[in-house]
Order: structure tokens, then sequence, then C-alpha cells
């Protein structure tokens, strides 16, 4: 059976709507301030957004310059090492003008045919790479070569080679300058065996005599562009130097004659 | 204030290995002395104290190694780094060089590029 309502009752039920109406208010101004904190980390989530898309950007404009940098050293080490390149040319084309300025001016240094003949050997020895050598003069008749000195060569070669005889002979033939690899040919004449170059002397076009080269010193395994250069310049040079001698030993002569 | 040039003792008795090693060093701006064998090189070497010793093997008079070997066992030279310029580059030759008390050596035909970065080497450049 329903109890009936009293004035406790009432006083209850006014006190739990109380409570709820003071529940509820708080409820609300506690979801307020969720809501307050949920727009402001809402807002802040939307600068921080804007914000890693302004550093994505810095990060690729970052790769995109890293890139063109990476590309430009790439560029300046590939002109570097080329500019290198280029200045060990020029540094061995100075090298090469020195040893033919050098070879030149001992040549043309004197009127006395025996410093002539070690200003040759000089040059073969100290700029070509050899202590063994020949110089044969062309005979006044032109039929053979004659042995004017030689240095370093054992057994001494021979005194005379006719024109066209032998390797040595063959390069005053045919004027040209020949260079070989030493050989244990056996067609090779004896005296020829270790012979690496014939170098034509000429003047004017005519075989004066031949510088012939024998074996190469030890760490020189070949001849390079600077020794085919320097035999050019020994090929004409020599021939003129060696001819001034004569005139100048001629002239002197002329001129003890006259008293 | 310019830095003091090097003073390079070139000896040699041949005048083109001179003169060559003269136009190759002259253009890197060094002070070149120069003596024609090995008693003029020990001579040279106590008047003009060279920063260092460019010094053939073959010479008259007195050869590369005897003078590299006086140079060494004397105090006011014994610490110039002494470069042997050899035609010779067997080990046999290269042996009796450093037993001599040379501090390197090149070999003939000389190469400019490997003789400026030896010495270059030498003297702290």
């Amino acid at each position: 059976m329903k109890k009936p309502h009293d004035g406790n009752d009432a006083s209850y039920v006014q006190k739990v709507s109380q409570e709820t109406n003071r529940y509820v208010r708080d409820l609300l101004a506690d979801n307020e301030r969720v809501r307050s904190v949920a727009a402001a980390l809402e807002a802040e989530v939307a600068v921080l957004r804007r914000e890693v898309d302004a550093a994505r950007s810095a990060m690729e404009r970052r790769a995109q310059d890293e890139a063109r940098m990476r590309r430009q050293l790439a560029s300046l080490e590939h002109e570097g090492g080329r500019l290198s390149e280029r200045y060990l040319e020029v540094e061995e084309q100075n090298a090469n003008l020195a040893n033919l300025y050098v070879a030149s001016y001992r040549l043309h240094g004197t009127l006395d045919r025996d410093d002539v003949l070690e200003a040759i050997r000089e040059i073969v020895a100290n700029l070509v790479g050899s202590e063994q050598l020949a110089i044969y003069s062309t005979r006044p008749d032109g039929g053979a070569l004659e042995l004017a000195t030689s240095i370093g060569v054992v057994p001494e070669p021979p005194a005379t080679i006719a024109i066209g005889h032998g390797l040595i002979g063959a390069s005053a033939r045919d004027g040209k300058t020949y260079l070989f690899e030493p050989s244990g040919d056996p067609d090779r004449l004896p005296h020829e065996r270790d012979l690496t170059a014939c170098v034509v002397l000429k003047l004017d076009g005519v075989v004066t005599g031949v510088l012939a080269i024998f074996r190469l010193l030890p760490q020189k395994s070949s001849f390079g562009a600077l020794d085919r250069e320097l035999f050019d310049l020994l090929a004409t040079h020599a021939a003129t130097a060696l001819f001034c001698t004569e005139l100048a030993g001629t002239a002197v002569a002329q001129r003890s004659a006259r008293g | 204030m310019p830095d003091k040039k090097k003073k390079i003792l070139l000896v040699d008795d041949s005048k083109t290995v001179l003169m060559m090693e003269q136009m190759i060093l002259n253009k890197a701006a060094y002070e070149l002395v120069i003596a024609n064998d090995g008693r003029q090189a020990i001579a040279k070497a106590n008047d003009e104290h060279p920063d260092l010793i460019l010094m053939d093997v073959m010479m008259p008079e007195m050869g590369g190694f005897e003078a590299c070997a006086h140079l060494r066992s004397v105090e006011a030279t014994r610490g110039i780094p002494i470069i042997m310029v050899t035609t010779r580059g067997e080990a046999e030759s290269i042996e009796k060089g450093y037993a001599s008390g040379c501090s390197d050596y090149i070999t003939k035909p000389i190469n400019g590029m490997e003789l400026l970065s030896k010495l270059k080497n030498y003297l702290g450049e």
C-alpha cells in the first residue's frame, strides 16, 4: 500500500531537486570548460598544423637548395679537376720547353768541338736518359759514317759504317730518325743489339751524321713525346753546332795562316 | 713582411743539369747557390747554410755520397736535408745513398714536378 506524502517527503524531494539542479549546473559548467579547452586545443592544433606545413615547405625548399648546391659543387669539382689536369699539362709543357731551351742553349753556347760533343752527351744522359751513345759524322764523299766519339758503349762501336749498312747505316741512307726496342734479335749486327735510337743529324736537308743511342737508364723504360722533340732539336741543332765548330776552326786556321 | 726566400745549394758538375735545375727552381722563387763538386758543396754548405742541398752522385774531386757522409758528420750541416740526384735507380745505388745519410733521391732525367714536390716536402711548404 502506497505511503502517503508528508512534510518530510516534500522536504526530501525539494532537497533532491536542488541537488539535481546543482549537479546539472556543475555538469553544464564542466561541459562548458571542456568545450572551451577543446576549442583552445583545436586552435592550437590548427596553429601547429600551419607550423608543420610551413616547416615542411621550408624543408622542401632546403632540400631543393641542397640538391642545387650539390649540383653546383659537383660542377665545381669537375671544373677543379679539369683545371688541375690543365695545370699539370701546362707544367709539363713548361718543363718540356725548359728542356728544349737548355738543350739548344748548351749546343750553341760554344764553338769548341769537344764542348759541343760534351753538350750532346749531357743532353742525352740528363734529358733523354742514356749513358751509352756514339756520334758518327758523314765522310766528305758521303759514302760512309765515321765515328766522331762514343761514350759508355762497350765494346766500342765500329770506326766506320757504310751508308745503308745495318740500322745506323740505314738511318743515314734514309735520312730518318728511327727508334727501336732493345732486342736480342740475331738479325741485328752485334754492335746494334742495344741500339734504341738513331737520330739523323741534318744541315739544309743533307745528312751530316748520326747520333746513335744505345741502352737507356734502368729507370727509363721507353721514349716519350719530349724525347722525340729533343731528337728533332738535336737533329738540326747538333748538326748546326758541329758545323759551326768546323767553320770556327777553319776561320782560326785562316787567321793564323795570314799571320 | 714577406717570408725569407729558402736557400737551396745545387751541386753538379754538369752545366746542363745545373741549368735545368735553375730553370725549374727559379720559377718557384728559391735562392740558389751553385757548387760543381763535393768539396765545393761542403765549403758552400758551411758558408751559406742552405735550407736544402740537391746533389749529384757522380762528380769529379769528390762524389755525392762522400760529400753527403761528410756533411752528416759535422754538427753545423748535419740537419740539412740532402736530396741526391742519381743516374742509377737501382736498389743498390739507392741503398748506398741512404747509407751515406741522404734524406731522399731523384733519378735522371729529372722530372720538374717530382723535384718541386720533394723539395716542398722537405722545406715544409
